[in-house]
């Protein structure tokens, strides 16, 4: 009895996705290619903002937005806060 | 996920400020409630420790896809840590990534309205379906969804009534342009969907009793 309120569950998520992607195709289309920050700045009709082209930097295409030192200070500082708050909270 | 990307002195100093303080007031509450609490859930802050770590690791991560997209996992939050905490973090994260480059500091009040708006309705969501839809993973996969949707359209209202300053188009076209904004911002939730479902589905198999409302 509990096999079909999962089954109903996975196909409602599946055909969501499904309307999100055609969705999103969609608007990729009309818009074409562009950066993140491009993107937003010709959304809203400003001239500013990085130039296509984020693709294909950094490892596998993924890129660091922000600076890489202070972005490895931070998460360093967070994980030994968690290990931290780990070891205390005993969980 | 939804992220205002301007820069600072896009907005007015009077929406700037009008945005901070609704941030701040719904950040007060929050505090409020946590405090209030007759006992202090240690796995609860140890979880939300974890929150934004995570968060702000995947955060500042841009993934190619549509030109560039990023995950924040605030849907995960709201899930994992619940509606009252998660301000918390959202804010958290807003900060650091304003102090690594990542976004104006003016901006942080107004993304942290949006986090705020991604996190309680992916919460409500999680947990208004349990009893329709009880597999942890199509679950939190559609509760991402719906947060990372009321994001955006919390995101459109915040910037179509702040304005943008040195923009000459009207408001009906800054509409129509953050509207497909948004739409392509959509795809990287089907991304974030399923990496929060599977985080969420692994979680419920391996330690039931962190998941908010799921313990046995």
């Amino acid at each position: 009895m509990t096999a079909l309120p999962e089954k109903r569950g996975l196909l409602i998520f599946l055909g969501l996705l499904a309307l999100v992607i055609l969705i999103s195709l969609a608007a990729y289309q009309m818009t074409g290619q562009m950066g993140i920050e491009e993107r937003f700045s010709h959304a809203v009709g400003l001239d500013s903002g990085e130039k296509a082209g984020e693709e294909g930097g950094g490892w596998f295409g993924l890129s660091l937005e922000g600076n890489p030192i202070f972005y490895g200070i931070a998460l360093g500082t967070l994980a030994v806060l968690c290990y931290a708050a780990y070891r205390h909270f005993s969980v | 996920m939804a992220h205002i990307h301007l820069e600072d002195g896009s907005f007015t100093l009077v929406w700037v400020m009008v945005w901070w303080a609704c941030a701040l007031l719904l950040i007060g509450v929050s505090l409020y409630v946590v405090r209030s609490a007759q006992k202090r859930d240690n796995r609860r802050i140890t979880i939300a420790a974890f929150c934004t770590a995570a968060a702000f690791a995947i955060f500042q991560i841009s993934i190619p896809v549509f030109g560039g997209v990023h995950i924040n996992l605030t849907p995960l939050v709201g899930i994992l840590t619940g509606p009252a905490i998660g301000p918390l973090v959202v804010l958290i994260i807003n900060i650091l990534s304003a102090a690594i480059g990542h976004g104006g500091w003016g901006m942080i009040g107004a993304n942290t309205l949006v986090n705020i708006a991604e996190v309680a309705v992916a919460y409500a969501t999680w947990r208004l379906l349990k009893p329709c839809i009880p597999g942890l993973f199509p679950r939190a996969g559609i509760a991402t969804i719906a947060g990372l949707l009321c994001g955006n359209v919390v995101m459109i209202l915040i910037i179509v009534i702040s304005g943008v300053q040195g923009v000459t188009q009207g408001t009906s076209q800054i509409l129509a342009g953050l509207s497909l904004l948004a739409a392509v911002n959509m795809g990287v939730a089907v991304i974030e969907a399923f990496v929060t479902g599977m985080i969420v589905a692994y979680i419920g198999k391996a330690r039931p009793d962190l998941l908010w409302g799921e313990r046995p």
